[in-house]
């Protein structure tokens, strides 16, 4: 028989509990009979045709309430309490295996004066006698529910047969006495996950002093696999948990390097025009303060991540100047209507430069868009109302304000105040009323800063 | 044969009840002491052979315990207790002349074995 065979899984256990048990309360007392033809050669209740006891009603409640405990250890706790209170033993404790100690540590204990062994005070180590009978398969010395108990080791000592025959055996027997006295312990069961030994279940003697029933020792084992099956969970969800926050710093980490990559390709647009120079990062700020003051806002909820995209497509919203001649770009007088023409290409030009890239699928369509006014006398599209995308919506806004407040060779800087006026003003034709009452505000609250330096612009993802 | 003396200082008073029950089970008498300033007091009344003393108490903790405990009796005894990551106190306990240590979580076989090897060295 091997070590996980003394173990039946909680399904199996569970399964069978409930059947016997729903027979019992269908008022067919003899259901059990029955069980005793299961492949799960197990003692538990099959000779038991009473009215259920606190036992049972306790297992009934914990098998229900398993699942809600998120840290085993709380489970543990009831358990070694529920144990203490139900079948007054001198003393109960519970030891896990601990990965980072690499031994079985006590971690919960309840018991009368100076048999309660003070939690996380003793360790067994891996090695340890005790241990070694439930990890190794020493089925000789357990009895076949998967419990040691004290009384048949002390039985299989005086067994002559072993002393003379079995010396290796008797002298394992012998270090297995000696740590079940260290412990005081009378029972000592484990708690299987697979064929893992996750810990030990230990008990002292009955206070009255006799044995245990078949029916206890029964009970001792569904809890012991009820909890395995708990401490598994758990540490399938830690394991999981920090899978996920790998993955998280991963994400992070290229995140960041892409948010840095378009902040200098921006910062590369920007240096080609001194005159410009700052308008992405200045941009990028006046975005981010409007989407603060747009939340809540439904038509947030098309985007998988709104921050971002308006992010990344406010960094990124003049790429396509690259492809605009320096002599165009760069003219100190007034252009003439082909130039402007050739200036206009550029959120085309940014759309296709970015098209290639799968993931900023969305930053193109906004780029392309960025220069569409509300009432559909924008380009390159002529779109109209919501037809433009809000992140586009929001550049235009942004973008406007800083042409406006900064100088151009052709004419000098408004003041921020007469900026936000005319913003006023041209609400409703060419900007999205809603996205200037946003700029209102972030202007009101301070968060517009004209000649500031502002946290949006760092790209260290706080942003986000 | 007298019986051998041990004091057991431990601010957790579960700890030294059940280190007591422990050791006197073994055939020891166990006196106990929840703080420094208790331990000083009873070693210089009882005069203990061996004294088990953990590091990490509230008020006066082990190493300072110790400090007195080796001025009032240069040759006392004494095993301190202590975390498994305590190495730099252990190392000034050791200094200080205690004459061994156990590490909590604790193998109570060692913890025995311990015991009994100490006390059998005379000092």
């Amino acid at each position: 028989m091997t070590a996980n065979k003394k173990a039946p899984s909680w399904s199996k256990l569970h399964d069978w509990f409930v059947t016997n048990f729903s027979a019992h309360e269908n008022g067919n007392g003899t259901a059990s009979s029955g069980q005793h033809q299961q492949p799960l050669s197990h003692p538990v209740f099959t000779d038991l045709a009473s009215p259920k006891t606190d036992y049972q009603t306790f297992l009934e409640n914990a098998s229900r309430t398993m699942i809600r405990f998120k840290k085993p250890e709380h489970l543990i706790k009831m358990i070694v309490k529920t144990i203490d209170e139900q079948l007054k033993v001198t003393h109960t404790a519970v030891l896990l295996y601990k990965e980072e100690k690499k031994s079985y540590i006590l971690i919960d204990s309840k018991g009368s004066e100076g048999l309660k062994i003070p939690v996380g005070f003793i360790r067994l180590s891996v090695d340890n006698p005790l241990i070694s009978v439930f990890s190794e398969k020493q089925s000789y010395l357990i009895t076949e529910t998967g419990i040691l108990r004290y009384e048949d080791v002390i039985a299989a000592l005086r067994s002559r047969d072993i002393l003379e025959r079995q010396s290796d055996l008797y002298d394992r027997l012998l270090l297995i006495k000696r740590q079940m006295d260290l412990l005081k312990a009378s029972l000592c069961i484990p708690c299987y996950f697979k064929r893992d030994l996750l810990g030990i279940l230990v008990l002292g003697e009955k206070i009255t002093g006799e044995s245990f029933t078949r029916q206890e020792t029964g009970f001792f084992v569904t809890l012991a696999n009820d909890a395995a099956m708990a401490i598994a969970n758990a540490q399938l969800i830690e394991n999981l948990h920090s899978k996920v926050e790998e993955i998280k710093g991963l994400y992070l980490r290229e995140h960041r390097i892409f948010i840095h990559t378009s902040i200098a390709l921006a910062a590369a647009i920007d240096a080609r025009d001194p005159y410009t120079h700052g308008h992405t990062e200045r941009v990028t700020n006046y975005c981010l303060a409007v989407a603060k003051e747009l939340d809540g806002l439904p038509e947030i909820g098309n985007y998988r991540n709104f921050r971002e995209t308006l992010q990344i497509s406010a960094l990124l919203h003049d790429i396509g100047k690259i492809g605009i001649p320096d002599h165009i770009l760069n003219k100190h007088s007034r252009l003439t209507p082909e130039e402007y023409e050739e200036i206009k290409k550029h959120s085309i030009i940014g759309a296709t430069i970015l098209n290639p890239i799968k993931e900023l699928g969305d930053v193109a369509k906004e780029i392309r868009a960025h220069q569409e006014c509300y009432d559909g006398s924008g380009y390159p599209d002529g779109l109209k109302g919501n037809a433009i995308p809000l992140v586009a919506r929001i550049i235009a806004v942004a973008d406007a304000f800083d042409a406006m407040t900064t100088n151009r060779a052709y004419r000098k800087a408004k003041t921020a105040e007469e900026g936000v006026q005319e913003l006023k003003r041209c609400s409703g034709t060419q900007f999205d009323p809603v996205i200037v009452s946003a700029f209102l505000l972030a202007y009101e609250k301070g968060n517009i800063l004209t000649n500031g330096k502002n946290l949006y612009f760092n790209g260290n993802g706080s942003a986000f | 044969m007298t019986m051998r003396k041990i004091l057991v200082v431990d601010d957790e008073s579960d700890i030294c009840d059940f280190v007591k029950n422990f050791l006197q089970e073994r055939g020891y008498q166990v006196l106990t002491a929840l703080n420094g300033e208790d331990a000083i007091t009873i070693a210089k009344a009882e005069k203990p052979e061996l004294i088990l003393l953990d590091i990490k108490m509230k008020g006066m903790d082990g190493i300072a315990a110790l400090k007195h405990l080796r001025e009032i009796n240069g040759n006392q005894k004494v095993i301190m207790v202590t975390a498994l990551d305590d190495q730099d106190k252990m190392d000034e306990a050791s200094r200080m002349g205690a004459c061994d240590y156990v590490t909590k979580p604790l193998m109570l076989d060692y913890l025995e074995h311990t015991v009994e090897k100490n006390l059998k060295e005379r000092a």
